[in-house]
């Protein structure tokens, strides 16, 4: 759900460190779902920019006023709430960052969010899903493309 | 003149609360306003509360100032629990239990009477949390949800719970989409622009409607009762893309994957989840509402598409869903509790531009015509 809303369409920018070395890009994204969620869920995204997959190790999220964090350290947040209504920022670790113009991003988000017990259940504490499979997107099963501006 | 009374669970405003075009209290003021004296209010705790779980005394000010400037009232508050919270481990019925007693007092002090749980929430959770819910006198329904249905074990557990101990505080929220008979045409219209094949479409509406209608049974073998739609749809999906499924899943599975094949020429992936679709019905019949009416704390009016009934200016109908028959019963029974509006084929516009949105508060307007209209037929 909100398949074509999940990024925000002018939020896709490089950014840069205190010496002015581009570092990575960054975007807005929001829930993809109708709830918030304890923050702890969120379990990373599938993201391919382009054709180049950037996995779950170079990604870290903004969310409720605090620096990027690592997937590792967002599964702690554990009585962390997600708010509906907020959006985070998903960053990617990209030494030179993107090219300007038009980029072709594939996206979907796992939260492990789900209606009560499930059989994955004991194995996704073991071992998390990898985004990008359909687990923990229910709701937006599909991955979806977008095609975005790099802003200035 | 009957006593059911009409409300709108906020579940109907997610869209606009998406894209910040209704906030909470905006959404209060649709409801009161212009739904031509419906009152109630159900609200979605993690999607209306911000600082979900503590927010600050100001918001418990607000919300009943809201309720009085609106005059509206709240009727019930739908909780959640997800079982990876902690991650490093699945919570036990007991951290679940928890959970629920922290929502029920939340609800409580928001002037609730009713906390209404998951489908899929174990019995034994809701009783755990029972004293809570009798101290604040909250009412506790688990959410009875296609595909699951009313003559199931989900609901002669609470049933039979009930009658053993007497307790006025447990009970059941039927939610309409139990009556659905067919899959919406929303819902079938998106399959397409995601690439299905409209003979695919034909084809699920044909075997649901022939399985309505008594020209088939070829439904009536599937148990699908222990299971939340949103999960078997997501199983279906990772069964046609992993081949993997609980096993008794499988076989429904199957089924719905041989219709297509046998029927569909040239049809991919995408055909068998609009053959899924008919996996989410639970072919309920209005008559099963009788012996359940003491059990009933509210009922969740689900709807997919409201749209005019052809040549009655002004009054509306959902094509997939039966709303004449139960209100019938429910009129019949002498329900006096709430339905409440909730809207969900939102998302099967939200495939394409802003311009192709459906307006949720121009949806709800026209359900509550109907129920008006049937209500007070």
């Amino acid at each position: 759900m909100f398949d074509n809303f999940l990024i925000r369409k002018d939020s896709l920018r490089n950014e840069t460190d205190e010496n002015g070395n581009v570092t990575g890009f960054m975007f807005a994204a929001r829930n993809a779902n109708y709830r918030g969620v304890y923050l702890s869920l969120h379990n990373g995204y599938y993201i391919k920019v382009d054709g180049v997959q950037y996995k779950r190790d170079v990604q870290t999220f903004e969310i409720n006023g605090q620096k990027p964090r690592t997937f590792e350290e967002i599964k702690t947040a554990v009585w962390e709430h997600w708010d509906f209504d907020d959006e985070g920022i998903v960053h990617v670790k990209k030494p030179g960052g993107l090219t300007p113009g038009m980029h072709k991003i594939e996206f979907q988000q796992s939260v492990l969010a789900a209606y009560g017990y499930l059989p994955t259940d004991e194995e996704w504490v073991k071992n998390p899903p990898e985004p990008g499979t359909g687990a923990g997107s229910d709701k937006t099963k599909n991955i979806v493309t977008y095609e975005l501006m790099l802003q200035e | 003149m009957g006593k059911i009374k009409r409300g709108v669970s906020l579940y109907s405003y997610q869209q606009a609360q998406f894209f910040k075009e209704l906030d909470l209290e905006g959404q209060i003021r649709e409801v009161g306003t212009n739904l031509f004296g419906a009152d109630g209010i159900e609200l979605l705790d993690e999607q209306g509360i911000r600082k979900y779980p503590n927010p600050p005394e100001e918001f418990f000010e607000k919300w009943h100032q809201w309720m009085a400037d609106y005059h509206t009232t709240p009727v019930t508050m739908d909780v959640f629990c997800d079982v990876l919270q902690f991650r490093d481990h699945v919570m036990s019925y007991h951290e679940c239990a928890q959970r629920l007693k922290s929502d029920i007092r939340l609800a409580k002090k928001l002037g609730f009477k009713n906390v209404r749980t998951l489908a899929t929430t174990p019995v034994e959770i809701m009783i755990e949390a029972l004293p809570v819910a009798e101290e604040c006198d909250i009412r506790l329904g688990k959410e009875i949800h296609a595909p699951i249905p009313l003559n199931g074990q989900f609901v002669n557990e609470i049933v039979d719970y009930v009658d053993r101990t007497g307790t006025k505080h447990l009970g059941i929220v039927p939610d309409w989409g139990i009556f659905a008979f067919r899959p919406s045409e929303v819902t079938l219209d998106w399959y397409v622009r995601q690439g299905a094949k409209r003979e695919s479409c034909d084809l699920v509406t044909q075997l649901c409607m022939d399985n309505y209608e008594g020209r088939s049974s070829e439904l009536n073998d599937i148990d699908l009762s222990l299971y939340s739609a949103g999960n078997v749809e997501s199983f279906f999906h990772r069964y046609l893309k992993h081949g993997d499924a609980p096993a008794d899943l499988i076989p429904a599975f199957e089924k719905m994957e041989k219709l297509i094949q046998e029927n569909v020429p040239g049809y991919t992936d995408i055909d068998f989840e609009v053959m899924g679709q008919a996996l989410l019905l639970s072919r309920t019949k209005p008559e099963d509402l009788k012996p359940l009416m003491p059990y009933i704390v509210s009922i969740h009016g689900k709807f997919y598409n409201m749209s005019e009934i052809p040549g009655k200016s002004g009054q509306y109908q959902d094509i997939a869903i039966d709303y004449e028959g139960p209100i019938k019963v429910l009129k019949e029974c002498g329900y006096e509790g709430y339905i409440n509006s909730e809207y969900e084929g939102q998302r099967r516009f939200q495939d394409r531009g802003v311009e192709d949105l459906i307006s949720e508060v121009d949806q709800v307007r026209k359900h509550q015509e109907m129920l008006k209209r049937l209500l007070e037929a």
